[in-house]
């Protein structure tokens, strides 16, 4: 039986307005699977990933680790499944660092012994300092503050990690150390991003979403070489693959 | 308006504590027993905002400066009760922060700033605006909630002053009403125009007042509020407790008594008087209130 | 916009700043009780306060310049109650003395309370202490949030002025004011919304969890013992 992280049937979601975001999703993703969204902006890449937590639920069927969310225990859900939002800002609430990080582990009622240590821990794998744990996060900069929002997650060990656009607004370095971290991370990864060269880098697997749709799924590098592929859903072919050959789409 | 330590008697003090105090953990519980968990990231966002936005000062006629106060803005948005935890989560982090008002006085400032402008404001809005009215009617409504609720908050803070001694009424009332008159048109304005910004881009959140109903349990509830502080009240008016502001008085009032009709007020400080100045303007917040709900509700039926 | 009127002194060293944050609650309240609660007639005990307030501030090694700039905001209070009374009598002049003391005391002394305590400590003591959970939320996020706004407003400001020159007439400017404050307030709902679905995406159930190590020292139950006894001596003097 091959085990798949997330499987996601027939998924339809529309917003309380009325538009249409997702239309007829399928996507199934094995468990240490690593998968690349992409697609314009208004693809509805956030909506999809809002639905592996159920933060949003539309009709059909989302299914974590053999789960499906519906009626499912959410807390559990939640634990297994790490969603870490594009603006920091809205994930860092706490006044301090540390009570950041620690929120997740003591929402699952981890005992509050073990709680200093996994935020040490989980510090030193993104590569803060200790220090920034008293201060609050308005005096970290951007690219720290990103580093404690994946922190903030990966306290909770989950086992699937959802990353909506992790190194949008980062500087070279901190974005060469951000997709550094996240290499190194043994979870099934699903990454919604604009940053192709990223994509191209550290996931095997892509989709390209449109109007909310699934355009296609398949190998990386032969999909974001394929340019009709790429300027027919708002995208282009990333530099390091670019030939004369797919220079210009005709 | 964030009356400091120390002008208040303190019986008046603690009277507004126990008031204020009862008021919040009320509400705390009924937030927390509707599970608005949506509701309290919320509150705190929007407490931040009114902080912020009261640290925009403008010029108002040329020499002094108002700023927004947001009560009753607040309150039209969310509601009476989240708009009055939140407005008091702004005077408290006021108290702590720039030390704007004492600690001792927090009950009565939000009373003042926190519960009277946003049940005042909650209040006028719905007796002056229904749903599916013209832009100048919303603008309207908007700018009486916004400049009547800070007259009402400045003459209840000029009433507890007065009661006090420590500013007589025929100072404190024409000053403090007088000032916020002027700076109501501010509130007033700004809380037009942002209502006007949102009905044309949020129309969506105005619209429905939320929490509309008082249950029955809100009504017993309400009772409660007003009924403990009371009660509070009057045992302590009928107690040995010393209240050195008052025995000042009373030993200076000889002197002071008799220089206008309204110095009556505060010329012998005895419970049975300033019970009912209590109870007149309770009452007045309480009806206006029940007045527009009461009118809004026929009208929803019809 | 600084942030600097909260905190900024907050991370000193003295004595004062040590205390937990819980027994600087309690002392310094029941410090301000005190003092509202001192009889008429008893000039002496007003000095003695005086005089303890006066150690403390030394001990707290906060700047005097700085506290001398927050008294500032009972001035128009003073102001008013000047004006009410009759100077002639000395009567008049008792109230206002007492009131000006009282008043200036108390401030005083909640000058000490929040400016050696970080805010974060206050709102876990307060928490600790009963407060309702809502209140300590809220303003906890109020305080994080509060620079996330104010920049964004500044940032605001600077937009407006890069796109036009001089003031405009004052119900335009209202108006303007209004789309500014609007908008602000707009992006508060959606952010609030954000936060929203970022908590509960780390398994919150809308409870807000609080870790707080215990950090009780000698130097608590003296400084209230302290305060005990300096209270009940004051009583007696005359």
């Amino acid at each position: 039986m091959a085990d798949y992280a997330v499987r996601i049937t027939r998924l339809n979601y529309s917003y309380p307005d009325g538009t249409k975001a997702l239309e007829g999703i399928d996507l199934d993703v094995r468990a240490g699977e690593r998968v690349a969204l992409v697609g314009p902006s208004g693809a509805g890449k956030s909506t999809l990933l809002l639905h592996l937590n159920g933060v949003l639920s539309g009709a059909g069927t989302v299914r974590i680790l053999g789960q499906a969310i519906e009626g499912g225990d959410l807390r559990e859900i939640r634990k297994q499944v790490g969603m870490v939002f594009q603006d920091p800002n809205d994930q860092l609430f706490c006044p301090t660092v540390f009570e950041d990080v620690a929120f997740g582990p003591l929402n699952l009622e981890i005992p509050s012994e073990e709680i200093p240590k996994r935020v040490e821990k989980v510090l030193r794998d993104v590569g803060l300092e200790q220090s920034v744990r008293l201060r609050s996060s308005h005096h970290l900069s951007l690219g720290e503050r990103k580093r404690a929002a994946l922190a903030a997650v990966l306290v909770m060990e989950p086992s699937i990690l959802a990353l909506d656009e992790p190194t949008s607004n980062l500087d070279p370095r901190n974005r060469r150390h951000l997709i550094e971290v996240v290499g190194g991370l043994p979870a099934t990864l699903l990454l919604a991003t604009h940053d192709l060269e990223m994509a191209l880098s550290l996931c095997p697997r892509l989709v390209v979403m449109d109007r909310g749709k699934i355009w296609a799924d398949g190998n990386t590098r032969s999909l974001l070489s394929d340019a009709h592929l790429m300027e027919d859903h708002g995208l282009e072919v990333p530099l390091s693959l670019r030939t004369l050959g797919n220079v210009r789409g005709d | 308006m964030h009356i400091p330590d120390g002008f208040l008697s303190n019986r008046i003090a603690i009277g507004f504590d126990a008031l204020s105090g009862t008021g919040l953990f009320l509400s705390a519980r009924r937030l927390k027993l509707e599970a608005s968990a949506r509701l309290v990231p919320m509150m705190g966002v929007l407490a931040a905002f009114v902080f912020a936005a009261q640290m925009l000062n403008f010029p108002v006629l040329g020499g002094t400066s108002g700023h927004l106060v947001g009560g009753a803005l607040l309150a039209i948005l969310l509601g009476p009760v989240p708009a009055a935890l939140t407005m008091a989560t702004v005077i408290i982090a006021q108290a702590l922060f720039l030390q704007d008002g004492g600690l001792i006085a927090l009950g009565a400032n939000i009373f003042n700033i926190g519960g009277i402008t946003a049940f005042s404001g909650y209040a006028v809005f719905r007796l002056l605006w229904r749903s599916a009215c013209s832009e100048k009617r919303l603008a309207f409504a908007a700018f009486s909630a916004g400049w009547i609720s800070m007259m009402l908050s400045a003459a209840a803070c000029s009433i507890e002053l007065a009661l006090s001694g420590a500013i007589p009424l025929r100072i404190g009332l024409p000053a403090m009403v007088g000032y916020h008159a002027l700076i109501g048109i501010a509130e007033g304005g700004l809380t037009a125009g942002v209502l006007a910004f949102l009905a044309r881009v949020r129309p969506d959140l105005i619209e429905a007042p939320r929490n509309a109903k008082l249950s029955g349990l809100e009504w017993a509830g309400a009772l409660i509020f007003v009924a403990i502080p009371f009660l509070i009240l009057a045992l302590a008016g009928g107690s040995a407790l010393p209240d050195p502001l008052e025995k000042l008085i009373e030993s200076g009032s000889a002197m002071t008594a008799g220089a206008s009709g309204v110095q009556a007020l505060i010329s012998t400080l005895r419970f049975s008087e300033y019970f009912w100045e209590f109870l007149v303007l309770v009452a007045l917040i309480f009806f206006v209130f029940l007045g527009g709900r009461f009118l809004h509700g026929r009208k929803a039926h019809q | 916009m600084k942030h600097s009127f909260i905190d900024r002194y907050s991370a000193l060293d003295s004595p004062l700043h040590l205390l937990d944050a819980r027994t600087k609650l309690v002392g310094f309240t029941v410090l301000i009780a005190a003092v509202l609660w001192i009889p008429p007639g008893k000039p002496f005990a007003f000095f003695a306060y005086f005089f303890l307030t006066a150690i403390l501030m030394g001990i707290s090694q906060i700047p005097l310049t700085y506290i001398a700039a927050r008294t500032l905001v009972i001035l128009p209070f003073v102001l008013l109650a000047g004006l009410a009374l009759p100077w002639k009598t000395g009567a008049g002049f008792a109230l206002f003395s007492t009131l000006l003391l009282r008043s200036s005391l108390c401030l005083l002394i909640l000058i000490l309370l929040t400016n050696t305590t970080r805010f974060v400590e206050l709102l876990r003591g307060l928490r600790r202490m009963g407060c309702p959970a809502i209140l300590v939320m809220n303003l906890g996020f109020l305080y994080r949030y509060l620079f996330v706004l104010t920049e964004e407003v500044m940032r605001m400001r600077q937009a407006r002025d890069c796109r036009r020159v001089g003031r405009a007439r004052a119900a335009a400017e209202m108006k303007l004011l209004g789309s500014m404050l609007g908008t602000l307030l707009l992006r508060s709902f959606e952010r609030a919304e954000r936060m929203y679905q970022a908590m509960l995406s780390r398994g919150s159930c809308g409870e807000f969890p609080i870790l707080a190590p215990r950090r009780f020292t000698w130097r608590d139950p003296a400084f209230l013992a302290g305060l005990g006894f300096f209270i009940w001596v004051a009583g007696y003097l005359n």
